[in-house]
């Protein structure tokens, strides 16, 4: 499959994803418009996977490469870290955003599509792709889910609603997003010696990798001075700004014009 | 860090002296920025082995020393408190940003942002101070839980460890890393090496003798250019076409393109028609049959080499052009000789370098302008003698992260 299918895909993903949502309405009183919805939700998020799977079949390469490429990762992420919430804490608010979030990088891909492009450039083709990219895509999945979650409590915060469980899930959400962090950071700069020689050169993707990972390990600093934690929440949902520069901010700074890393803009 | 929230010894400690320790981090800045406005922004140059070896051993034992000696003093309770920490680990991410936003390369030497060695961030004073103070800090932290030592504290160990050796083993070693770069012509030897950073030129140990250099290229795609705009129209498939025989693209409002024929290597006879050679000079061929409306045309599209020029035919406003497939994997064929005897065949790769006496051979670069025609590979020589501390330190932090994660995941599962 290519990307002529992709509008199609889009569409019934998002279609499934919304009709589900809707369904959620009725299934608050009937079990069936319940199982309806899951079903929709679900199969959203499963057509999105057998595009992905079809995709990186026919460029025979892992669809890795581009930003658009990483947005469909992320658009398939996202939401099962939502379904898995849910189905885990009960927690019924963060599969919308994390639907919400997903929808709008299909957009984003939709309305900027990608050039089909096989070529995968000798210092890409290595064990450590794979790895190193699938890390920090699930990293940034938990932390923007983390975000979305943090800024729903800085919401239900001011509205005097406040809930305990809802800052403890985003707090989870950001330490498993900071440990698949760590590891991709780590990952990347094993790569880093095999492919170009040293495993750091403060390359401005490297370096704003940094930032971002100092930015969360200042945050479970934060936890460990016992913060309140109602003003972590404003720093989850900040802190993944950071996070976006570093995917693809990066490439619009005047620093990055010698980056060996511009290739995934 | 990595202290939960409920339980932890050093994570109970009371926020106070945060505002101390962000004033304090703030003048070690400030401090560092003015030693570079009176050294006119040299930076900082770390010393060479021994020395650099009995620095971090000295301070090692400096960090022991005043964490078993004095641990229960409030001074030094501080200075390896949370909050130091935590200002330290802001103060890094904010010259960190810096260097994320300044370009880090030569500046006119009178400029603001030089003066202040913005453009040299990670090797200026007020990033080596923050260093070093952030080291002390994590340090001292660590000796508060290495003695007495408890298998609670074991993840704290690993991850806070492993940090403090991976930065200050990158960080100390960073004088001696040698990155070299050795080009070598097809069929020739060299040993001599350009050490482009300090402008010099070395004589490797051993010499690199250049067999072969091979480039494997993606298939050769054909496009259409639009003049006007500078740019390649999309087809209605959105895909760059590959050239192989049978293959049809077409372009939505202006016509379409199929690929008749497909020569990889040949040379053009004066009429412009190709001939098929055997030799590598041999450039690629494609006979192509043009539709636009209601007219058809055949004609011969090349993307050229270094002594045939490209062809391409205009379609309207617009040509059909070849492009030349991009390099797949670059490769050198070489022979290493060592000044005592010792040799070794090896093949250079991207992603696949070679040991050799101590150095890390890497396949770097080509002549790029000449593709896959070229008989010049860039290889780099890099010898880093303090890698493996480094990597233990990388090990570490991974291991102290498989922890975190497994107690985290725990802790979800109570929460």
């Amino acid at each position: 499959m290519t990307l002529v299918d992709f509008p199609s895909m889009a569409i019934a993903t998002v279609a499934c994803w919304s009709a589900g949502s809707a369904l959620q309405i009725p299934a608050q009183r009937s079990k069936a418009f319940g199982v309806a919805s899951w079903l929709l939700m679900i199969s959203g998020t499963a057509v999105l996977t057998w595009f992905l799977a079809s995709y990186w079949i026919a460029l025979e390469r892992p669809p890795l490469r581009t930003l658009g490429e990483t947005r469909l990762w992320y658009a398939t992420f996202i939401p099962v870290i939502g379904f898995l919430v849910e189905y885990r804490y009960k927690i019924r608010w963060l599969k919308y955003y994390c639907m919400g979030l997903a929808a709008l990088f299909l957009g984003i891909n939709y309305l900027h599509p990608d050039v089909f492009q096989k070529a995968l450039m000798p210092a890409l083709q290595s064990v450590w792709f794979v790895p190193h990219v699938v890390v920090y895509l699930v990293a940034y999945a938990l932390l923007a889910a983390s975000a979305a979650s943090g800024w729903h409590n800085v919401i239900q915060n001011l509205r005097h609603k406040r809930s305990e469980k809802g800052e403890s899930m985003s707090h989870y959400l950001a330490l498993l997003g900071f440990v698949l962090l760590t590891f991709g950071l780590i990952f990347g700069a094993l790569w880093a010696k095999e492919a170009w020689g040293h495993y750091w050169t403060w390359d401005p993707k490297e370096t704003w990798a940094f930032i971002s990972w100092l930015a969360y390990l200042g945050y479970l600093h934060l936890v460990s001075m016992k913060t309140d934690p109602r003003k972590l929440q404003w720093y989850l949902g900040l802190a993944f700004i950071v996070l976006l520069v570093c995917w693809f901010g990066v490439n619009y700074l005047p620093s990055a014009q010698n980056s060996v890393h511009t290739y995934s803009g | 860090m990595m202290e939960n929230v409920k339980t932890g010894s050093a994570g109970s400690e009371p926020a106070a002296g945060f505002k101390e320790s962000a004033f304090f981090t703030l003048t070690a800045i400030l401090a560092g920025f003015v030693i570079e406005l009176f050294s006119s922004g040299k930076g900082i140059d770390f010393p060479g082995w021994p020395f650099n070896l009995i620095f971090l051993l000295l301070f090692g034992v400096l960090i022991f020393a005043v964490g078993l000696l004095f641990r229960e003093r409030p001074l030094v309770k501080w200075l390896g408190g949370i909050p130091m920490g935590l200002s330290l680990i802001v103060g890094l991410a904010l010259l960190s940003l810096v260097g994320g936003v300044v370009p880090q390369d030569a500046m006119p030497p009178g400029s603001f942002a030089a003066s202040l060695r913005l453009n040299g961030i990670f090797s200026s004073w007020p990033f080596a101070l923050v260093t070093l103070l952030f080291l002390f800090n994590l340090g001292l932290s660590l000796v508060w839980k290495i003695v007495p030592f408890k298998p609670a504290n074991l993840q704290f160990i690993l991850f806070h460890g492993g940090f403090w050796l991976a930065l200050a083993c990158g960080l100390a070693g960073a004088t001696q890393l040698e990155r070299l770069t050795v080009p070598i012509y097809e069929g020739r030897s060299s040993n001599k090496a350009y050490d482009r950073k300090h402008d010099r030129m070395i004589e490797l140990p051993f010499s690199i003798y250049l067999k072969d250099f091979q480039i494997d290229q993606y298939v050769h795609q054909f496009a259409m250019y639009d003049p006007k705009q500078d740019r390649l129209v999309e087809t209605s498939s959105k895909l760059l076409p590959e050239i192989r025989k049978g293959v049809k693209a077409e372009w939505p409002g202006i016509g379409s393109v199929t690929v008749l024929d497909y020569l990889s290597h040949a040379l053009p006879r004066p009429d412009g028609a190709p001939v098929v050679v055997k030799s590598e000079m041999g450039v690629p061929f494609a006979k192509v049959r043009i539709e636009s409306g209601n007219k058809v045309a055949e004609s011969w599209i090349s993307s050229g080499g270094p002594e045939v020029r490209p062809q391409f035919v205009s379609m309207g406003e617009y040509f059909v052009v070849m492009l030349e497939g991009q390099p797949k994997a670059f490769r050198s064929i070489v022979k290493l000789n060592a000044d005592k005897g010792e040799s070794k065949s090896a093949t250079l790769e991207v992603n696949k370098p070679v040991d050799f006496m101590g150095w890390k051979l890497y396949q770097a670069s080509y002549d790029e302008k000449a593709g896959r025609w070229s008989t010049l590979s860039l290889v780099e020589a890099i010898r880093d003698p303090w890698l493996p501390a480094v990597y233990v330190g990388f090990f570490m932090i991974m291991a102290g992260n498989a922890l975190f994660f497994w107690k985290g995941l725990k802790k979800m599962e109570e929460a």
